[in-house]
C-alpha cells in the first residue's frame, strides 16, 4: 500500500500539486530535471505575471518555499524518471540518480516548451538582432530597461507581431497559445512605463483576450496606454538601408499593402508541446494528443485522466494554458491522487 | 506606353510629365507615365492625438473596429463612401493622407447620433466626425464651413446681449455666406407667420429689431465667456501644436 504520489516538474502545476497532495498528509516526490524550482517563469526570467502583477519570483518564490519546507516533500533537482512501472496504487520510479520511488499514482506537471521563432525565418528572428521574443521583452522588463539589442537605444516604435507559433498550419501548429495575447498587451503597457515616449503597435488577426482579461489588460492598454492596434498578419520583416527594422504586410482594414519602419519587432512566441514529451510519453506508457500535448482522459468524471489509469496530468502540459490555472489544475490532481490512494485503502480493509 | 486597365488605379497615383528630357532624349507625355506605389509608407504617431484635442475626439483611440457606427449610420445607408469606422482607424494609425481623400464627404455627418449610442466603446463617432471636419478646416483642407459662420454670429449675438435675435442670425448669416436674403422658403415662412401669427406678436419682433434687447443684467457676461471660449480653443490649439515628445501617451 503506498502513501506516496510522484509529481513529475516543479513549476506552478506541479508546486500546487505537491503542496495539494502534501496539505492532505500524504507524502510527495517531486521531480524536476532543472537545476532550478520554479517552472518556466523563473527558468525564462517572466516579470510581472497575468493577471496578478506580482513579480515572477515572489510569486513563485512563495510557491517553491511552501513546499521547500513542507517535511511531507521530498525534491530532487537535475532529475528525470527513466522508468515507470506498476499500475495505480503501486507504481515504481526509477529515477536518473539511481533512486527508486514506490508511489501510489503519479502527476506529470511537465509543462510547454516555447516556439522557436527560427521555424518562421520571414520574421526575422535570428537574421536581425532587434527582432526579439516576448520572452526577452520579458526580462527586459524584469531589468527595468526597454532597449533595442543591436546599438542600446530606447525604441521609438515597438510592433508586437502576434499568433507566432500559433495558428499557423505552415508549421503544424494548428492552436491556439491562449495567453499570448494577453501577455503582449500587458507587454505594451509595460513598454511604456519604461518609455512613455515609444509607440507600441500591436499587429493581430484576432484578440483573444478572453474572460476578465478583457478590460484589464486590452482596453487598458488601448485605453489608458495608447497601444495601437493593426488588423495585419505581417508577411515579411526585413531591415531598411538607415539600419531600422520593416515590417511588411497587408493592413485587412484599410486594403492596402504596408511597409511600415520599427525600432523593435516582438514576436509574442506560442507554447509548443513539452520538447521532452515523446521521452515522456514512453517512459509513462501515455498517449499523446494529435499536436503532440500529452492526450486527456474523458474530463467529466475523469479530470486530470491521462490515457493510463493512476497518472495525471495537469497544466500546460495538456495544452496552453495560464498559470493561474495551471495552479488550479495542480490542485484538482492532488485531489485526485489522493482520493486513488483512500479507494485502494478502502478496497483493502 | 499606354497602361492597360488604367480605371483600376487611383488617378493620384499615376504621374505624367508634359515635359520631360532624360539624358537628352525627349520622353515627354506618356512616355514618362510612372505609378506610385500602392503601399503604405508610415504612420503620424501623432495625429490621434492631435485630433483627440478636438472637441468630440477625446475618446477616438478606444476604437477597437467593431463597426457598429458605419452599420448604424444614417448616411451610410445612402452614400457607403461615407464609413465611420474606417476613418476612425485612419485617425488612430495617423494616415492623414487616406483620410484627405473623404474630406469633400466627412462633412456631411447629420449628428444623429446612432452610432454614439450604439458604441460598445464609447468612442462617441458623432463626435469624431466633427473633430475630424473641424481638423481639415483648421488646416485649411477645407473651405470655412457654413455652420462654422453661423456659429460665429450666432455666439456674438450671445456675447453682446445674452440672447439672440432669430432675424438678425438669419440675416447676417444669409449675408456672410453670399446667399439671397430671400429664398422662396424664408419667403413662404413669413407669410405663414403673417397669416397664423398673433400681430403682437409679430410686432414684437419688429420693436425688437430695432431696439435690440439685452437679457437683464447681462453686465459684462459676455465679455468673459468671449474671453473663456478664446481662451479654451487657445489651449486646444497649443496642445495640437505641441510637439509629440513633451506629450507623452
Amino acid at each position: 500500500m503506498q502513501n506516496t504520489v510522484l509529481v513529475v516538474g516543479a513549476g506552478p502545476a506541479g508546486l500546487a500539486a505537491a503542496a495539494g497532495v502534501a496539505g492532505s498528509g500524504a507524502k510527495v516526490v517531486m521531480v524536476e530535471k532543472a537545476a532550478q524550482l520554479g517552472g518556466t517563469p523563473i527558468l525564462s526570467g517572466y516579470a510581472k505575471l497575468v493577471p496578478s502583477g506580482e513579480w515572477a519570483r515572489d510569486a513563485m518564490g512563495r510557491m517553491i518555499k511552501r513546499v521547500e519546507d513542507d517535511k511531507n516533500v521530498t525534491i530532487y533537482k537535475e532529475t528525470k524518471v527513466t522508468k515507470f512501472t506498476g499500475e495505480a496504487g503501486k507504481f515504481t520510479a526509477t529515477l536518473s540518480n539511481g533512486t527508486s520511488v514506490d508511489c501510489g499514482s503519479a502527476v506529470l506537471a511537465t509543462g510547454f516548451t516555447h516556439f522557436d521563432s527560427i521555424n518562421k525565418p520571414e520574421w526575422g528572428f535570428g537574421s536581425y538582432e532587434d527582432v526579439v521574443t516576448t520572452t526577452q521583452v520579458e526580462q527586459m522588463v524584469a531589468a527595468g530597461k526597454i532597449a533595442c539589442p543591436s546599438d542600446g537605444r530606447v525604441p521609438e516604435r515597438v510592433a508586437i507581431l502576434l499568433c507566432v507559433g500559433s495558428r499557423d498550419r505552415q508549421i503544424g501548429r494548428e492552436w491556439c497559445s491562449k495567453i499570448c495575447c494577453t501577455v503582449s498587451t500587458n507587454l505594451a503597457m509595460e513598454i511604456k512605463e519604461l518609455s512613455p515616449t515609444t509607440d507600441v503597435f500591436i499587429y493581430y488577426m484576432d484578440i483573444r483576450t478572453f474572460g476578465l482579461y478583457e478590460d484589464r489588460f486590452y482596453w487598458k492598454s488601448q485605453e489608458e496606454f495608447k497601444t495601437k492596434f493593426v488588423k495585419a498578419r505581417i508577411a515579411e520583416v526585413t531591415r531598411s538601408p538607415d539600419g531600422r527594422l520593416l515590417v511588411k504586410g497587408e493592413d485587412t482594414l484599410v486594403k492596402r499593402p504596408i511597409v511600415i519602419p520599427m525600432d523593435l519587432v516582438v514576436h509574442a512566441i506560442g507554447m509548443d508541446p513539452n520538447e521532452d514529451n515523446p521521452e515522456i510519453a514512453r517512459v509513462f506508457g501515455i498517449g499523446l494528443e494529435k499536436h503532440g500535448f500529452i492526450d486527456r482522459a474523458e474530463h467529466y468524471t475523469n479530470t486530470c485522466g491521462t490515457t493510463r489509469r493512476g497518472i495525471y496530468a495537469v497544466g500546460a502540459a495538456l495544452g496552453p494554458e495560464t498559470i493561474d490555472d495551471s495552479i488550479s489544475q495542480g490542485t484538482a490532481a492532488a485531489m485526485r491522487a489522493v482520493a486513488d490512494m483512500n479507494a485502494l485503502v478502502q478496497k483493502t480493509a | 506606353m499606354a497602361i492597360h486597365e488604367k480605371s483600376l488605379i487611383d488617378a493620384d497615383r499615376i504621374q505624367t510629365n508634359d515635359n520631360l528630357v532624360l539624358d537628352g532624349v525627349d520622353v515627354s507625355g506618356h512616355w514618362n507615365t510612372m505609378v506610385l506605389p500602392r503601399y503604405l509608407k508610415d504612420y503620424d504617431t501623432d495625429f490621434a492625438r492631435k485630433i483627440r484635442t478636438f472637441a468630440g475626439g477625446e475618446n477616438v483611440h478606444r476604437c477597437w473596429q467593431c463597426g457598429s457606427c458605419t452599420n448604424s449610420c444614417t448616411v451610410y445607408a445612402q452614400n457607403t463612401d461615407f464609413n465611420p469606422r474606417y476613418w476612425i482607424y485612419l485617425t488612430n494609425l495617423g494616415l492623414k493622407d487616406e483620410i484627405l481623400k473623404d474630406k469633400d464627404i466627412i462633412w456631411t455627418c447629420v449628428s444623429c447620433n446612432k452610432c454614439t449610442n450604439i458604441c460598445p466603446k464609447d468612442v462617441k463617432p458623432e463626435g469624431v466626425m466633427k473633430a475630424l471636419a473641424h481638423w481639415l478646416e483648421e488646416e485649411g483642407h477645407t473651405p470655412e464651413s457654413k455652420s462654422s459662420i453661423f456659429d460665429e454670429e450666432f455666439l456674438s449675438q450671445v456675447y453682446a446681449t445674452g440672447r439672440i435675435e432669430d432675424t438678425r442670425v438669419l440675416v447676417n448669416f444669409l449675408r456672410k455666406t453670399n446667399q439671397s436674403l430671400t429664398p422662396p422658403w424664408l419667403i413662404e415662412v413669413g407669410k405663414r407667420m403673417t397669416k397664423y401669427l398673433p400681430v403682437s406678436f409679430l410686432m414684437h419682433m419688429g420693436l425688437h429689431l430695432v431696439f435690440k434687447p439685452r437679457t437683464k443684467s447681462w453686465g459684462r457676461t459676455g465679455d468673459v465667456l468671449r474671453a473663456y471660449v478664446r481662451e479654451q480653443k487657445e489651449i486646444a490649439r497649443k496642445q495640437r501644436a505641441m510637439p509629440k515628445e513633451a506629450v507623452h501617451v
